[in-house]
């Protein structure tokens, strides 16, 4: 659905995103990750033909975004960051106008009015002026538009910024339920939001993409991933020479103890457990185990390794 | 063309659906009827060869409201999409950028011509109100309103420049302000040093007041028509390259 080769945009001096390379295929719904300045926003602009690319080029269902412009807006939903509006009109007036504006007329355009308007959740509010509305609602508003023209790719930069938890997740389920017949590409920094809605993530720092795969893949290669802690009675001096012997182990520390009780935590190679080796090395040794416990890695973990700058 | 005609009837509407369009249309009403009876007292007071129409158009009142019109319609119409940043969502949606250029250019030219109904309703109530024939011929009525239309149509496009160059509609407001007066100004430079520079002809050419002279005569010139009309496509063609800035810059 999306296909975006070699995409670089410089402004001046500043090379805000360098190199982009990746895909979106058609029914999925991705997370486009980042810290704050990363390229982000940048990348989804040039996606939406707001900006052409410095260099490379991105296609929308087979639409080059910057020869075929028209072609490949027709094919987008977009609801920009700051969900611009016009504070004078009423919602059921704005919808019609970007209705009109995406092609819609007469019953085709009335239908798709009354559908987003029930599908948003904004029945009660149509007849208001959109000044009056809460950021909530005015978010609803920009969703609804986004979906008028019924685009089969759906671009969201970050759109539950700034809501209460409660329209977070009103936003988040209806996210959620879009995703079941639409292509989205989701940008934020909520990360829970990703691990809870998205198929795959593509995470960008600096202007460059740094991973892109399924949430799951992600989390499995990460350093984090093995993390071992232990609680046990006897001389640290001994267990860290006798744990360190174990396969697979890179790293042991003795972090503190408190009555008695010393805390070890051991650092192993991804893709391996060593627990069940740990206990048995306790039981030859009697030495007393109170707790022994593998992390599991989060995609904060996954985001933080990738995208932190010491 | 659908795309033009959508966004042409929501800038006309936007300028009555707001108090500020009615605040500019009673402003330049009560501009246009305070011309209209210092001509009158004028025609009063001393015979004058000229007519009513021309009288009108040329009390000092005229040009002092009729160039604070521009900048008040023209100044929002870009800066403000560019601030609350709905150029982007109108942008990103199938529409070209020379539809939304003259959807917005051509609103603001109807709003431009309501704002002269008063002054055409003033003129024909003349000689219902006082029974005495209208002291002009319909010529110089229809050669003075279909100036005001060219200037329009050129100042218009001037404003519609400036504001897409900034999103700060009181800075798009004080640079059309500024070209309004540069180019008022400068057809006053063949009356200070009459016509010994070599420059005088351009001058002649250009200067609004010189053409007001002849068309609230009734004399319709076609050069001014076509100089009008030229430059207002000129304007409005820097216009659409300015919006698609984006588009080729870097």
């Amino acid at each position: 659905m999306i296909k975006v080769e070699n995409l670089t945009k410089r402004f001046g001096r500043h090379t805000a995103v360098a190199n982009a390379t990746f895909e979106v295929g058609k029914g999925e719904v991705v997370g486009f990750l980042g810290p704050n300045g990363a390229g982000k926003t940048t990348t989804i602009r040039m996606l939406t033909g707001f900006l052409p690319p410095s260099s490379g080029a991105a296609s929308v269902d087979g639409f080059d975004v910057f020869r075929k412009s028209i072609d490949a807006r027709r094919r987008i939903g977009y609801l920009p960051e700051s969900v611009p509006l016009y504070r004078d009109m009423r919602v059921r007036e704005y919808l019609k106008f970007r209705g009109q504006i995406k092609g819609l007329q007469g019953e085709r355009l009335r239908m798709r009015m009354e559908e987003v308007v029930e599908r948003c959740g904004l029945q009660g509010v149509r007849r208001k002026m959109i000044k009056t509305l809460s950021k909530g609602f005015r978010q609803r508003v920009g969703l609804a538009d986004a979906l008028i023209h019924d685009p089969p790719l759906l671009v969201l930069d970050e759109p539950t910024n700034g809501l209460d938890p409660n329209q977070i997740r009103s936003i988040r389920n209806l996210i959620k339920q879009l995703g079941d017949n639409h292509t989205i590409l989701l940008s934020t920094h909520i990360l829970s939001e990703v691990e809870m809605i998205c198929d795959k993530i593509i995470i960008i720092d600096g202007g460059r993409i740094m991973a892109s795969d399924t949430p799951s893949n992600l989390v499995n290669q990460m350093r984090a991933a093995g993390k071992i802690t232990v609680e046990l009675k006897a001389d640290p001096e001994k267990v860290r020479a006798a744990l360190s012997q174990l396969a697979h182990i890179k790293k042991v520390t003795n972090e503190k103890s408190s009555e008695g009780w010393e805390h070890f935590s051991v650092l192993v190679q991804s893709g391996t457990d060593a627990r069940e080796r740990i206990s048995s090395l306790c039981q030859e040794n009697r030495w007393p185990l109170r707790s022994l416990y593998r992390h599991d890695s989060t995609l904060e973990d996954v985001f933080v390794e990738l995208t932190r700058k010491d | 063309m659908r795309n033009f005609f959508t966004i042409f009837c929501k800038e006309l509407r936007g300028f009555f659906l707001s108090p500020f369009g009615w605040v500019v249309l009673t402003l330049v009403t009560i501009m246009q009827g305070w011309s209209m009876s210092g001509a009158m007292k004028a025609l009063q007071d001393a015979p004058i060869p000229e007519s009513l129409v021309y009288i009108v158009f040329h009390m000092p009142q005229f040009w002092f409201y009729f160039l604070v019109i521009f900048p008040l319609i023209t100044m929002r119409l870009f800066s403000e999409e560019e601030r609350v940043g709905t150029l982007e969502t109108l942008l990103t949606a199938p529409v070209q950028t020379w539809q939304l250029v003259f959807g917005k250019y051509f609103a603001t030219l109807g709003f431009y011509v309501i704002l002269w109904i008063p002054a055409f309703i003033q003129f024909q109530l003349f000689s219902i109100l006082t029974d005495v024939p209208a002291p002009f011929s319909s010529g110089s009525l229809f050669g003075a309103f279909l100036l005001i239309f060219l200037m329009g149509s050129l100042f218009i496009a001037i404003g519609c420049l400036a504001s897409s160059l900034t999103s700060s509609q009181i800075i798009a407001g004080v640079v059309t302000t500024g070209l309004l007066f540069i180019h008022y100004f400068l057809g006053y430079l063949t009356v200070i040093y009459s016509d010994r520079f070599a420059a005088a002809p351009v001058i002649r050419y250009i200067a609004s007041n010189e053409h007001l002279r002849y068309f609230s005569k009734g004399l319709i010139d076609s050069r001014a028509i076509v100089y009008y009309l030229t430059a207002a496509a000129f304007f409005l063609f820097l216009t659409h390259h300015v919006i698609n800035r984006r588009r080729w810059r870097s």
